[in-house]
């Protein structure tokens, strides 16, 4: 327990930031709730409806359902490859005596890069007319028949814009993965080691419990950042071909911007947010429930 | 307190950087000739055209020569060419009364209801009292004009949109220049037939697959169909609306356009017609610095040709009509006219003719003559002279006539019907229950 005076001076200091946030983030979110009871295309009256923009959505909307489950696995691929990917990368790392600076830069060159040249690059790296470098590659390595245009098949434009932003935030996440791994006590891996503890039981046993919660904090932001994801899928398809590559975001932005259907477009803003919070808390749920049992 | 509650409304789903400018007093937009001093101030027109284009340099040089006698005076031009971006920034604008002085927009919907909250100026009485009117191209206004005859935008382009073809491709393929619409896709499957390319195409921006959308209703029902369509009146499941969706299919499924054209922007399908790779173009006469100079890549010079837009068996509209846009328009504030900005515009809409003219490109009015650039080629005539022999009737862009809900549906599925993704059925299906429930809202 702080004295008196201490916890006058934190809460003197905690209001600044506590109402740039409330003015940044929880009013505009209470304003899109109170919008999203209301028709309104930015320049007419504004038109009360209740609750029939969520009845729309829920029930009268298919490229809202379509979207909803294009974010989905738009978030499993991200999580795959930035967790995954990110998890394997830093235990390599800690594995190796030279050049863990370089790789580590390397790694994390892609999150510097602006999400447009990203987009822009990834592109050119799908075209197939002009042959792209993946076309290329799979000719080369004798697997043409794979060859196709990436970004208009129906079948493979959702992971292909998910890849770009899995390839961009890996480094980060390694970075940070990394930086808990060193942190395991050496004297707890070497005393495992004694006992006759393989790679993986170290692995699994001591170093991953050890930084669970700089996992869970990275699998949060992980989450929130893949079901906030918008650049780089609306820079490359725009949402297609169709709705093959619609996420809910691009799909709020454009009922915003493209249709002027700002109330409807502020009832799939509110479903973003609390989709947002169900899924932290499902993680928090299941990772504490796991390291519980 | 309303428009305060709008603007934060619009706030809260965007992070657009709003650029508000200067009031004025005027808010009727019938009152062309407001009464009082010109008071010189800086005065700003977002606008949709590339930075480095003939618009933007010469009405900069106009707006300096009139800065000359009235200091103080300047005029900021916002601009972003790509369309969407403008638009939302348009819309975005709108919604926070933050309009400039001057704005582009199409004649859409949206543009209407803007004009029916008499937030725009009648175009059609300021350029009378400028005594401007009768020098432009009437197929120029009309396409600014809304359904109901009003025009509130002002043209600064004529544009004549073509199909180029490269000649040698063609008789490659052993095909010729089609005679009908439905000649095409035959002509398209002779081509992939002796491995060329049949049409380059920018499908990442959408409107070149809608124009050709357009065609066949035009073609079949005349320009009336797209009016009707919008508004629930005509459906897909018509004759005219089935010929048009079973027309797309099989250009689709004859392989007309480049592999992967959904993903290609408007600088591949421009490579790939200049490189002699595909074997038609469809595409207007703002481009005739590229296809019609010596800019054009030699080895594909002299066999770059184009044709109109063909003509069906039984056709109600004329080989002499097809889509003659004049650009996007330019709308002026009501709420921010003034002495100053009806004395500017009084100014530059007088020399802006001659200007456009002599930069080689069509102007929206009849009075100047276009100079034809050194460095063209024969084609470069012949384009212009196409103006000359117009009909009266002309295929409108369906982008700027769907209310934007059906018009961003109907542009998605399109890619899947070419693709071959969807039945003609499932389009029509989706297209006319999209447009029923939309239109409505847009237009009671």
């Amino acid at each position: 327990m702080l004295p008196n005076r201490s916890r006058t001076s934190v809460l003197v200091f905690l209001l600044p930031p506590l109402l740039l946030y409330g003015a940044a983030v929880l009013f505009p979110i209470l304003q899109s709730l109170f919008l999203s009871f209301f028709s309104w295309n930015g320049i007419s009256d504004m038109e009360f409806v209740g609750l029939d923009n969520y009845v729309r959505m829920f029930v009268a909307d298919d490229i809202f359902w379509r979207a909803f489950l294009n974010a989905l696995l738009y978030l499993a691929i991200c999580l795959v490859l930035q967790l995954g990917g990110a998890l394997l990368v830093a235990s390599l790392l800690t594995s190796l005596s030279r050049g863990r600076e370089l790789i580590k830069t390397l790694y994390l060159l892609p999150a510097i890069i602006s999400t447009v040249a990203i987009a822009f690059l990834f592109v050119r790296i799908y075209s197939i007319d002009p042959v792209g470098l993946l076309n290329q590659l799979l000719h080369w390595i004798g697997l043409g028949s794979l060859e196709r245009p990436w970004l208009s098949d129906v079948s493979t434009v959702l992971a292909a814009v998910s890849a770009p932003e899995g390839w961009r935030f890996t480094g980060l996440y390694m970075l940070i993965i990394y930086a808990a791994l060193i942190a395991v006590p050496k004297e707890l891996e070497e005393a495992a080691v004694l006992d006759g503890a393989s790679r993986w039981t170290l692995f699994t046993k001591i170093r991953f419990p050890y930084i669970r919660p700089v996992w869970i904090t990275t699998t949060i932001m992980a989450t929130t950042y893949g079901l906030r994801g918008f650049d780089i899928p609306y820079l490359m398809t725009n949402g297609g071909p169709g709705q093959s590559s619609e996420l809910l975001t691009t799909y709020m932005y454009k009922t915003a911007f493209t249709s002027t259907d700002f109330g409807y477009a502020s009832t799939i803003s509110v479903f973003i947010v609390v989709e947002c919070l169900v899924a932290v808390g499902l993680i928090l749920f299941l990772l504490k429930r796991k390291a519980e049992s | 307190m309303k428009n305060m509650l709008r603007a934060a409304a619009a706030a809260a789903v965007t992070v657009l950087a709003l650029t508000a400018c200067g009031g004025g007093s005027s808010t009727d937009p019938s009152n062309v000739s407001p009464a009082g001093e010109v008071k010189p101030r800086e005065i700003s027109w977002l606008l949709s055209r590339p930075a480095d284009g003939a618009v933007i340099n010469i009405m900069t040089k106009l707006a300096d020569d009139y800065a000359k006698d009235h200091p103080g005076f300047k005029l900021n031009l916002i601009t972003t060419p790509d369309r969407p971006s403008y638009i939302q920034k348009l819309e975005t604008l709108a919604a926070a009364n933050k309009l400039p002085e001057l704005f582009d927009t199409d004649a859409t919907p949206f543009a209407q209801q803007l004009a029916k909250q008499g937030k725009m100026v009648d175009a059609e009485k300021l350029l009378k009292t400028l005594d401007l009117y009768d020098d432009y191209r009437p197929g120029a206004l009309d396409y600014q004009r809304f359904d109901d005859g009003s025009l509130f935008m002002i043209p600064f382009q004529f544009e004549l949109e073509f199909i180029w073809y490269n000649k040698a491709l063609l008789e490659k393929a052993g095909v010729a220049v089609p005679k009908s619409l439905d000649d095409i896709p035959v002509m398209c499957t002779s081509l992939r037939k002796a491995g060329i390319t049949p049409i380059a195409i920018d499908g990442q921006d959408q409107w070149p697959l809608e124009r050709y959308v357009a065609y066949q209703p035009f073609r079949e029902a005349g320009p009336d169909f797209v009016q009707k369509l919008k508004k629930g009146e005509a459906k897909f499941s018509d004759a005219a609306g089935q010929k048009t969706v079973n027309w797309m299919a099989e250009l689709g499924k004859a392989k007309c356009f480049q592999e992967g054209f959904s993903a290609q922007g408007y600088s591949d399908a421009q490579n790939q017609f200049t490189s002699g790779q595909a074997a038609m173009y469809n595409i207007g006469t703002w481009e005739l610095p590229s296809l019609a100079t010596d800019k054009l890549n030699p080895a594909v010079r002299d066999d770059i040709d184009f044709f109109t837009l063909p003509t069906t068996e039984g056709s109600v509209t004329s080989a002499n009509e097809f889509v003659s846009p004049s650009g996007i328009g330019m709308a002026v504030n009501a709420k921010t006219y003034d002495p100053l900005v009806s004395d500017f515009l009084k100014f530059a809409l007088q020399k802006y003719p001659a200007e456009y003219a002599a930069t080689g490109a069509l102007s929206p009015t009849t009075n100047v003559e276009t100079t034809v650039p050194a460095n063209a080629t024969p084609l470069y005539r012949k384009a212009l002279d196409q103006a000359k022999d117009l009909g009266s009737k002309q295929a409108m862009p369906w982008d700027t006539q769907l209310d934007p809900t059906t018009n961003g549906r109907l542009q998605q599925e399109l890619v899947l019907l070419v693709q071959g993704n969807i039945t003609p059925g499932q389009f029509t299906e989706t297209m006319d229950n999209t447009v029923e429930q939309n239109a409505p809202k847009f237009f009671k």
